[in-house]
Order: C-alpha cells, then sequence, then structure tokens
C-alpha cells in the first residue's frame, strides 16, 4: 500500500495531533519563554556568603576607612566604617563606588608594551618587569636620570619610591600637587616645622579661605562628620560655618554664610580680615606682630572692596564674629585643593596665630614627622613639585632618561597639561603603574596594572587637613586580583633588587607593617578598620610678616578674568576619573551633553559681553577649552567658574570625551618671594564663538 | 463502487493513526532525551560515605548567622578534612589536586538552580523536609546524573514556578509576586 499524497496529509496531521498529548509543544513553548530571559548581558548576581571586610579605600585623596561587602568574597557595595573614629561611619562619594570601580572596563588588565602611537601590546609579568630593569641598567647612578613621580600623598609607596631613586643616584623624585605640600612651606616661613592640621572639630566658628573643607580639601568625611556634629537634630547649631571662596560651592552652600571672594584676592582678604581683628583689638604676642599689624594697616576697607567686590561691611561682621567666638579656626587653602601658593596659606594661617589658636583645641595644630620605615627615604616635606620638573623637561634643562609614574594622572592633572603632557614626550622611558587606563598610561611605553585599593596593601600616613598624628592602614579583600596585576612596590622593590640595591624588604606589605611598628602601632587593629593617633607637636609660629610683606598685589586686568576651578569629590579626581555612576549627578548647569558649562555672574556676563548658554572660547597661555556660559549669581566678581574632571581623553566609554579639560588653561607663575609654582589665580581671556 | 469507497476509508484513518501514535511514542520516550543533554558532576562526591562517618546534612549544609542558607559547601569547609587526601577513592584525590590545592572552588552542578530573579529563603522554608523539594541524596553513592536543558539552560530538576505556587496555595501562604520576586 502507497502512501498517497492524502496520505502523507493524514500521517503529518496525526503527527501534530500527536504532538498535542505529548510535552513537545508545551515544554518547549515554557523552555523557549525561560531561554528568552537568558541575556548575555544580564549581570549574574554571585552566590555566597555576604560578609563585611575593613579596607582602606585610597581611591580619594584623604583615603576613606571602609568596609567592603562581599558575596562569595567577591566585592559588591561599600558602606563607612562605623568603628572607624576618623571617618565615623561615613564614606566619601568616590570611595562609595569602589566595588564598581574594581570590575571597571578602564582597568589595566594586563602589563602593556607600546608598540607604535596609541598601540600596545600585552606582555608577561616577567618579560615587563625584565624591561624596566634594563631601561634602568645605564641611567643608574647618574644624577636626573632616573625621575619618579608620585600622586600618592601619604602612601609609604613614597619611601619606597625616594629610597630607591635615592640608591640607584638620583634626586629626581617628585609628588603631583597638593595642599599639603604649599600648607608644610607656608608653616616654614612663619618659623615653624611640620604638617599643619586644623582641629573642625573643636572649633565653635569655621572660617574657609577657599578650603572646600567639606568636599575636596583635606579628610573629606572626616570634616562633614565635625560639620555634621555640630548641627544637632531638633537643636542650635553649635558652630558656625563661614565659607570666603570664588563659588557657591558644596561647602558654601551648607555653611552659615558664604562670601564671595575672587581666587586671585585671597591674601588681601586674609590681611584685611587680620587688620580689622586688630583694629578690633586683637593682639599677639608673636615677634613679628609689630611688623604684621603695619601690614595689614594696609589692607583697609577701600583695599578690601576692590580686591574683592564685597562691601566693607562684610569685613567688619565677619570680624565681630569671630571676636565673639570662643574656638574660632581658619583653614586657607586654593578652593580646587591645588595651586595655591605658600603665601596664600600664611596669611590664612597667620589669623590662627594672630588669635591665639595654634595648639589649642579647635584650633590650628602641627604635625611632627612621622617615623621612616625607610632611614634613606625623602622626607615628605622636602619632595619637590612635579609641574616644575615637567616645565624643566619642556625646557630642556631636566633632561631624565626613564620616569616612573606613580600612582599619578600628570598628562592630565597638572597645570597647563597640554604642555605637561607634550613634555612627557622628551623622555625616553616612561613607565605608569596605574590602576586605570588615563592619560598618562596612554603616553607610556610600558604600563604596569596595579591593584585596587581591595586589592593591595596601603596605609595613610597623616591626610592633609588632620589634627593629629593619624595612621591609616589596609589590607586586601580579595583573594586574588581582577585583573593580571601587580603591587607597583612590590615590583619597585624586585626591580631595586636587581639593579643591585636592597631596600631592606621583598614585598610593600612588609615596608607597611615595619611602618606601623616604627609609627607604634598595630598592623593588624589597623587592617581590620582601627586607627592609631598620636598628639600634635608644641611649638609656637610666627605670623610670617616678613614673607607676606612680599605678597604681591592682585594685578587688575581689564581683559582677562579669573579662573575659578572648581573641584566636586564625587567628579572624581585628577588620578580618577568620574566614577560612571556619579554622572547620573552631574547638572545641566555643569555638562550638557558634552559641553561643559562656564558660570559667571551677570556683571561678569555683561562685561565680556556673553549671555547664558553663548558658546565661548577660554584661553590662557597655549592652552584653550570651549564651553557654554550659564550665568550664575554663585560665583565672585570678575571670575569664571569652571569643573575640573572632564574633558577625559582615555579612561572607558562613559567618562571620555565629556567636556572639557580645566588644567589646559591653568597657567602657571612663580610666587614672589618663595619661588613656588602656582597657578591657583591663575586668570584667562573668554572670547564668544 | 462500494469496495472502493471502504477501502478509501480505511487507508483514511491509518495514516492518521500512525503519525498519531509514532508523534506520541516520540513525545515521550525520544524528546526527553533530546532536550536534555546529560552531565556529571566535576567530583564524584559520595553523600552516602559521609553519611556512614556519622556526618548530618547540616554538618556541611548549613544556615549562615544571618539566617542564608549556605547551599553547597566551599572549599573552605571540604578542606577541613581533605586538605590532602586522606583515602583512597579516587574521586578524593581528584578533589584535592584539582580544587583544594588551586584554591579554585568546585563547580558543583546544582540540581535545583534557581534565576537570579527568585529569592527563595530556606530558612522560611525550615520546618519542611530537605525531600520535600530536593532529591533525597543522603544514600546517594554517585550523584545522579545532572539533566540541563539544551534550551533554557536549566536543569530538569529546577523547581517551577507553578510548584511553588501550588504549595503556597495549600499552606495558606500568599502568592503575590513580591514574596519571591524582590
Amino acid at each position: 500500500m502507497g502512501l498517497d499524497r492524502r496520505g502523507f496529509v493524514k500521517l503529518v496531521v496525526g503527527g501534530v495531533a500527536g504532538t498535542l498529548f505529548t510535552p513537545v509543544i508545551w515544554q518547549g513553548l515554557d523552555d523557549a519563554s525561560i531561554w528568552s530571559q537568558n541575556w548575555g548581558w544580564i549581570p549574574r548576581v554571585p552566590k555566597g556568603e555576604v560578609k563585611a571586610a575593613s579596607a582602606l579605600s585610597k581611591l580619594c585623596p584623604a583615603g576613606c576607612a571602609v568596609k567592603v561587602k562581599t558575596v562569595g568574597g567577591q566585592p559588591f557595595a561599600v558602606t563607612g566604617n562605623t568603628e572607624n573614629p576618623m571617618s565615623k561611619g561615613g564614606v566619601c562619594p568616590v570611595c562609595a563606588g569602589g566595588a564598581q570601580l574594581m570590575y571597571s572596563p578602564a582597568r589595566v588588565k594586563s602589563p602593556m608594551k607600546k608598540v607604535g602611537e596609541g598601540k600596545y601590546e600585552a606582555i608577561k609579568w616577567e618579560d615587563a618587569e625584565a624591561m624596566l630593569v634594563e631601561k634602568l641598567t645605564p641611567l643608574k647612578g647618574q644624577d636626573g636620570k632616573i625621575a619618579a613621580i608620585s600622586g600618592d600623598e601619604t602612601g609609604t609607596a613614597n619611601e619606597v619610591l625616594s629610597a630607591m631613586l635615592a640608591g640607584l643616584g638620583s634626586t629626581g623624585y617628585y609628588v603631583m600637587p597638593g595642599e599639603m605640600f604649599t600648607a608644610s612651606k607656608g608653616v616654614k616661613l612663619m618659623g615653624g616645622n611640620g604638617q599643619p592640621g586644623f582641629d573642625i572639630e573643636g572649633a565653635d566658628l569655621v572660617l574657609m579661605i577657599g578650603a572646600d573643607a567639606l568636599d575636596s580639601w583635606g579628610a573629606t568625611v572626616a570634616n562633614q562628620k565635625a560639620f555634621a556634629a555640630t548641627r544637632p537634630t531638633g537643636a542650635e547649631a553649635t558652630a558656625q560655618f563661614v565659607y570666603a571662596g570664588p563659588v557657591l560651592n558644596s561647602t558654601a552652600s551648607v555653611c552659615d554664610k558664604f562670601l564671595a571672594v575672587p581666587p586671585t584676592a585671597t591674601t588681601a582678604f586674609s590681611l584685611a580680615l587680620a587688620n580689622a581683628l586688630i583694629t578690633a583689638g586683637a593682639v599677639s604676642s608673636a615677634s613679628d606682630f609689630g611688623d604684621y599689624k603695619a601690614l595689614a594697616a594696609k589692607y583697609t576697607a577701600e583695599v578690601f572692596e576692590k580686591a574683592t567686590g564685597l562691601k566693607a561691611e562684610v569685613l567688619k561682621d565677619l570680624a565681630a564674629k569671630i571676636k565673639a567666638a570662643k574656638a574660632p579656626l581658619v583653614i586657607a587653602g586654593a578652593s580646587f585643593g591645588q595651586g595655591a601658593g605658600a603665601l596664600d596659606f600664611v596669611a590664612g594661617a597667620s589669623l590662627n596665630v594672630l588669635l591665639g589658636r595654634v595648639g589649642q583645641k579647635g584650633g590650628m595644630t602641627l604635625l611632627p614627622a612621622a617615623p621612616k620605615a625607610i632611614a634613606s627615604a625623602t622626607d615628605r616635606e622636602n619632595a619637590k613639585d612635579a609641574a616644575s620638573f615637567l616645565a624643566s623637561v619642556a625646557t630642556g634643562k631636566a633632561t631624565p632618561g626613564a620616569l616612573l609614574i606613580y600612582e599619578a594622572n600628570p598628562a592630565y592633572a597638572l597645570p597647563q597639561a597640554g604642555d605637561m603632557a607634550k613634555a612627557m614626550g622628551n623622555i625616553g622611558f616612561k613607565v605608569s603603574f596605574s590602576t586605570y587606563m588615563d592619560e598618562t598610561a596612554a603616553l607610556a611605553d610600558l604600563i604596569l596594572p596595579a591593584p585596587h585599593p581591595y586589592e593591595r596593601f596601603d596605609d595613610a600616613m597623616n591626610p592633609y587637613g588632620v589634627s593629629k598624628p593619624t595612621y591609616l592602614a589596609g589590607k586586601p579583600v580579595v583573594a586574588k586580583p581582577v585583573m593580571d596585576c601587580k603591587d607597583p612596590v612590590d615590583v619597585l622593590l624586585a626591580a631595586a633588587g636587581k639593579l643591585g640595591l636592597s631596600l631592606g624588604f621583598d614585598t610593600y606589605a612588609d615596608v607597611i607593617k615595619a611602618k606601623a611598628k616604627a609609627v607604634g602601632a598595630d598592623f593588624d587593629a589597623l587592617a581590620n578598620g582601627g586607627i592609631w593617633n598620636g598628639e600634635p607637636k608644641g611649638g609656637s609660629l610666627s605670623l610670617g610678616a616678613a614673607a607676606l610683606a612680599k605678597a604681591p598685589a592682585a594685578k587688575a586686568d581689564d581683559k582677562a578674568v579669573a579662573l575659578a576651578p572648581v573641584s566636586k569629590l564625587a567628579y572624581g579626581t585628577g588620578s580618577l576619573a568620574t566614577p560612571p555612576a556619579n554622572l547620573l549627578v552631574v547638572r545641566d548647569t555643569e555638562l550638557l551633553g558634552k559641553d561643559l558649562l562656564v558660570q559667571m555672574n551677570a556683571a561678569t556676563a555683561k562685561k565680556l559681553g556673553v549671555a547664558s548658554g553663548n558658546k565661548v572660547k577660554l584661553s590662557a597661555g597655549t592652552g584653550e577649552v570651549k564651553a557654554l556660559v550659564h550665568v550664575n549669581e554663585g560665583v565672585a566678581a570678575d571670575t569664571v567658574a569652571m569643573l575640573l574632571g572632564f574633558g577625559r581623553s582615555a579612561w572607558d566609554e562613559f567618562t571620555k570625551g565629556k567636556g572639557d579639560n580645566v588644567y589646559k588653561i591653568l597657567t602657571v607663575s612663580d610666587e614672589a618671594g618663595t619661588g613656588l609654582k602656582v597657578w591657583a589665580g591663575s586668570t584667562v581671556t573668554v572670547a564668544k564663538i | 463502487m462500494e469496495e472502493k469507497k471502504q477501502c478509501k476509508g480505511c487507508g483514511g484513518a491509518l495514516p492518521f493513526v500512525i503519525g498519531f501514535v509514532a508523534a506520541v511514542i516520540a513525545g515521550w520516550v525520544l524528546f526527553p532525551d533530546l532536550i536534555y543533554s546529560k552531565k556529571t558532576q566535576p567530583v564524584r562526591f559520595s553523600h552516602k560515605i559521609h553519611q556512614e562517618q556519622g556526618m548530618e546534612c547540616s554538618s556541611c549544609h548549613t544556615f549562615r548567622d544571618d539566617g542564608s542558607y549556605a547551599g553547597i559547601p566551599t572549599n573552605e569547609k571540604c578542606m577541613e578534612c581533605h586538605a590532602d587526601v586522606v583515602g583512597s577513592d579516587p574521586a578524593e584525590q581528584v578533589y584535592v589536586e584539582k580544587y583544594a590545592k588551586t584554591g579554585k572552588e568546585v563547580p558543583w552542578l546544582i540540581y535545583q538552580y534557581q534565576p537570579d530573579n527568585v529569592i527563595f529563603s530556606h530558612k522560611a522554608h525550615e520546618s519542611l523536609e530537605c525531600t520535600s523539594c530536593h532529591p533525597d541524596m543522603g544514600k546517594n553513592d554517585t550523584p545522579p546524573v545532572y539533566y540541563e536543558n539544551r534550551l533554557s539552560g536549566y536543569s530538569k530538576q529546577t523547581m517551577k514556578m507553578w510548584k511553588c505556587e501550588r504549595c503556597h496555595a495549600e499552606n495558606g501562604v500568599s502568592n503575590a509576586c513580591h514574596v519571591c520576586h524582590k
């Protein structure tokens, strides 16, 4: 019996009907519906025990003592460490995203060797380390031929780096700019020694001149906790906070009073305030009080009004408030945490001396130099600044053959950034020890991936701003780094060994343990989220009158306006691009699409002939930045304000190409009397395009 | 003429029946073999031997301090006894050399793995017998074959939502979405 067409159709129909009585269709549909949810991009939740481990997160400059929450050993979230007396459970906006940053696509995944312009090839660690030794060997013993730039202000890694250079016969150890550096120089100008500290917690009036102490200056979280403690719920505030700076920034917005002071007028503001206080009866036992008084007398109400654009009554009110306070404290610094001159610091700090607040509770303190783990290391206060070094490289005065860059991003985060990046091109061999593919790593000949803070041992000695000697240390949270990375200090110690130099340690962990021992701290307690505190040293300071006498008067320039870069910790730092999650909090008045906004008040806009929404070009030196105008009355007179942290050319898809890099238009000048490189009072010309 | 009609009617039913029966057989006999791939556990773990040593289920399958369920133990637990080879079973040697000594966790195949959007609390179901939902593994010398659905990727034994809902309904527990999907 053959199967004709009709029979075949019946067979198929029978088959289909039969299938309906089997699981084929029903289970197939069910499975297909489940399959449709199995997209590869859906993140998988790791399974395992949820734990919280103590860590030292040095993503922010001061370092946060945090608890890293892990599941199955893998970090997934960060909270503050309530047991740590410094952070008291707080965490800064950068460290809060630390777990996500550990898995960032911008991380350097393995050692890489430059094989062409912008082209890199992954290499093995043994080859990378051999290359490092091979390049350093011929430069050994020649001063200035091996240089290093460190972007870590507080770590003992600096001791290894500087001691290694000294051992190889070079004095080329440089640090990225920061307030700690200029403030320590300022203390010297006041006849003292040591890093200044500020007891915000104990003060009942805190005047911040420039220093953005509740956001991007000093130990931010500790400062914020101290501020919060003075604002008890349902009760009167126990301390007043006044911000005198160029922009109504995050600090100013929560203060009792904001005084819009242009960045070019901070010294004038401080000395005019000194004059007002002296007029109101303030005297000091400092030996140079007479000279100081005479100098301050030059900063009359008229000079104050001309320099700041503020009314003289404002100064009177402030002086009265300070006189009435029992424990006033003055903190001076650049509004964006760098580039201020030592004289700006001296002018502000002299107010503490005038008010008798040095060494007092709620006053300014001096921290003794911390004991070193490596005796041959450079003292922190004697470190040289990287901006001057690269400026010398640009002019050919310095001719290093190799540059080691440790946790720093000089190609992006130095003033006149474009020139600095170009100057790096004059150096034959550049090694970047970096966790992320930043702008400097993108120029390096060899990139050696550094571990993320949760993957390494690290420490922080006296983060700038703390009122007493402070030491924190941390150990890895994860058993194995996410990327093929090695601790830079371990790599340097191994390289030093191959170059015939022994620093007495094999690993960074050993160095930190030795440091803890030297300090008198228990490393295990520190690694478990503890803290070591010492006592500030005694001693008095002069008013710095001799140094302040050299302070230049602010120059009036009709064509240029002062530039006030704005630093918001949430938007990252020089060495860390904005964490992707934090891009969500950038306002449309700060970054609109890919355009950065330049803020200025209506009077400045009128003077410059621009209006909100206009596209303008800001120029200074060889750099220029394009931006849209946004009129904002929270900006000081004759000042334009712009956010730092944007205009990234490296990093990842989230941060790259957004806005422009304001560091390009910060111009360096020599501070009169100190010779320090300064750029906090940079001016720019603004032209409509 | 009459004969031809009869023959046509009979011939017409037969192909249908054949197709029907063949599909039913294929659907019930061949399909399950085709839709699932068979996998074996990376280490032949014997629950039987461990039970014979006097161990309880809860010796390894524990609740953590926060009430979450540890599920299958990690190397940390296994290595309390098996950091080195202590017996003669070759499976133990495989475990020690491939996992304990390398620090790599054993990629156990989870018979009842649930998707991430299901929040199942073992603590809330503590009063039930383990075997109400899981196969009785205690007497197994060799772990049962793991059947992985080629289409969905899940295990054959993964409990479907209708089973959860039925049990909840029978026991007067809410079947609101948020009870299991957070």
